[in-house]
């Protein structure tokens, strides 16, 4: 029985030796990191949270597992629990993607891919990577940051030299289709108003960028343009308390998505802004009860800056607004939002993060079912978070 | 007056222990990399993960877990500490965009590593033996 017992035992060590080689070989490789946040707001719940009571309804687990077969190769998959109030409360797919590089000038990844459209985009759910516990929402809503991050299809990368005195320049082209679940942040407030999109809103979209990182040592210099084809046919239904529920269609317009950005790091500071337009207009109807147009015109941008304190400790401002020419006139037409914030990392693996909002309109994060008793015009956020990667 | 010249042989006397203190790093490589010196600026995107090749090579990085070597290669060439740089590469990492380079522990587990891959590069102490490597003069 003990011969049995130790021949077993050393077979399972041979096997577990064996596939631990074979690991190596691969180069897999496992890493994740986990936050939790703390939120309280005066006035207004914001995130469909209640805030105002103090809310720790903001947690993301993500585990991240990627292997280098060969060295022109790497395959990669992330996953991600995301709770926010009522949103998510689910697993998701990040990305699921194949990348070869081929050199420098030129590499490819497909499958689910980041979306590397403006200065943010494809590192903004990367909580370990930035000083701030929440990007300025002007441009990268948490509330339908699941469905911004990432599309189905591929991405076509690389660096070109420019030479000695004018730096490099990188690219990214991609295509491919995008969706909004129907419960992403943007169908909020219909869906408050009894239009739900029962498939949520999927197209195509394609679009490029470039990031010419200059001579001056530091400053990054960028522009990138979204593009999306008519999105038509989307099915919805209106659900009319009393009178029962009617389906239609939503019929979005071509439209773009140009952004500009820039840069500049060095040693202890880190200075950034970005500039963006999102005009779209398209229709909705349901036969019987309704056909009308809809157009928005959302002016965004952002300036931050931070400084690192000491090797432990870096605070930061931005300043984030929003809005919406196409809009009605009324809180809900602009956001403006001074966020100042500290982060300190105890370790490369723990940090914490602190920051206040001083939010003025309520645009952006704020929805009716949560503010019963109407939106005020300004709240003051505090956020609280800790954070553990490896 | 004296104040003037007292600071500025301070200032002096600072700027040589900097000048010293990157001197006892070194950037060694696999004898398979072509390139037999490297910019600052090459070397940065090399350890960034910005870029993959070096001197029309590919090449592959290998870090120091720790250590005083590991805190002055970075400090001197990259501009950030361990901590910093380490959240960079996650950014990458978890973005899809690169594998974490890996990571050994002591000059000689570097000097072995490089010497038997090809197109591995690393930085080591320069007092530390590297024998069967090639070291690269940082322009």
């Amino acid at each position: 029985m003990k011969r049995l017992l130790v021949g077993a035992l050393s077979l399972v060590l041979g096997a577990v030796t064996l596939t631990a080689q074979s690991l190596e070989d691969l180069n897999i490789q496992i890493h994740g990191y986990a936050t939790q946040g703390f939120l309280y707001s005066t006035q207004n719940n914001i995130f469909t949270t209640n805030s105002t009571d103090g809310s720790p309804a903001w947690t993301e687990a993500v585990l991240n597992v990627g292997a280098q077969p060969i060295p022109k190769l790497r395959v990669s998959v992330q996953a991600r629990y995301f709770l926010l109030g009522n949103f998510g409360n689910a697993i998701t797919l990040d990305f699921a993607s194949a990348d070869y590089k081929a050199n420098d000038k030129f590499g490819v990844r497909f499958g689910k891919v980041k979306t590397p459209s403006g200065l943010f985009n494809e590192i903004q759910d990367i909580d370990p990577g930035y000083i701030w516990a929440l990007l300025p929402q002007s441009l990268y809503p948490l509330t339908s940051r699941n469905s911004q991050l990432a599309h189905y299809g591929g991405v076509v990368y690389g660096t070109l030299n420019l030479g000695t005195n004018l730096g490099k320049l990188e690219y990214r082209g991609w295509g491919g289709e995008r969706s909004y679940p129907s419960d992403d942040g943007v169908l909020l407030s219909s869906r408050e108003a009894g239009i739900v999109f029962p498939n949520g809103f999927s197209g195509p979209i394609f679009g490029g960028a470039l990031h010419w990182k200059t001579p001056v040592s530091g400053l990054m210099v960028g522009a990138s343009d979204l593009k999306q084809p008519n999105w038509n046919n989307t099915q919805l239904t209106d659900t009319i308390p009393g009178y029962g529920t009617f389906s239609g269609i939503d019929n979005s317009h071509a439209n773009n998505v140009p952004s500009f950005f820039a840069r500049y790091e060095k040693k202890k500071v880190m200075v950034a802004g970005e500039d963006s337009r999102y005009a779209s207009k398209g229709s909705l109807s349901v036969p019987g009860l309704f056909s009308e147009t809809y157009r928005n015109d959302q002016r965004r941008w952002y300036a931050m800056a931070s400084y690192k304190l000491s090797d432990k400790l870096t605070a930061g401002v931005y300043d984030s607004q929003y809005v919406d020419h196409q809009a009605v006139l009324g809180l809900a037409r602009y956001s403006k939002d001074w966020a100042i914030s500290g982060r300190y990392d105890f370790s490369q693996f723990l940090y914490a993060k602190a920051e206040q909002h001083i939010i003025d309109g309520t645009a952006l994060g704020f929805d009716t079912d949560m503010n019963l008793g109407g939106l005020k015009p300004t709240s003051k956020l505090t956020i609280l978070k800790i954070g553990v990667s490896f | 007056m004296k104040k003037l010249l007292y600071a500025l042989l301070i200032a002096a006397s600072a700027s040589i222990f900097v000048v010293q203190a990157k001197a006892q790093v070194i950037v060694i490589a696999n004898n398979s990399v072509k390139a037999s010196e490297v910019s600052k600026n090459d070397l940065k995107d090399v350890f960034t993960g910005a870029s993959t090749s070096l001197g029309g090579g590919s090449v592959v990085p290998i870090l120091l877990k720790s250590g005083t070597a590991n805190e002055e290669f970075l400090q001197a060439y990259i501009g950030k500490n361990d901590t910093a740089y380490r959240a960079g590469w996650r950014s990458l990492v978890f973005s899809g965009q690169a594998t974490m380079p890996k990571s050994v522990d002591g000059d000689a587990a570097v000097v072995e590593f490089v010497a038997h891959n090809a197109g591995a590069i690393g930085y080591i102490s320069k007092a530390s033996p590297h024998e069967g490597v090639k070291v690269l003069t940082i322009k």
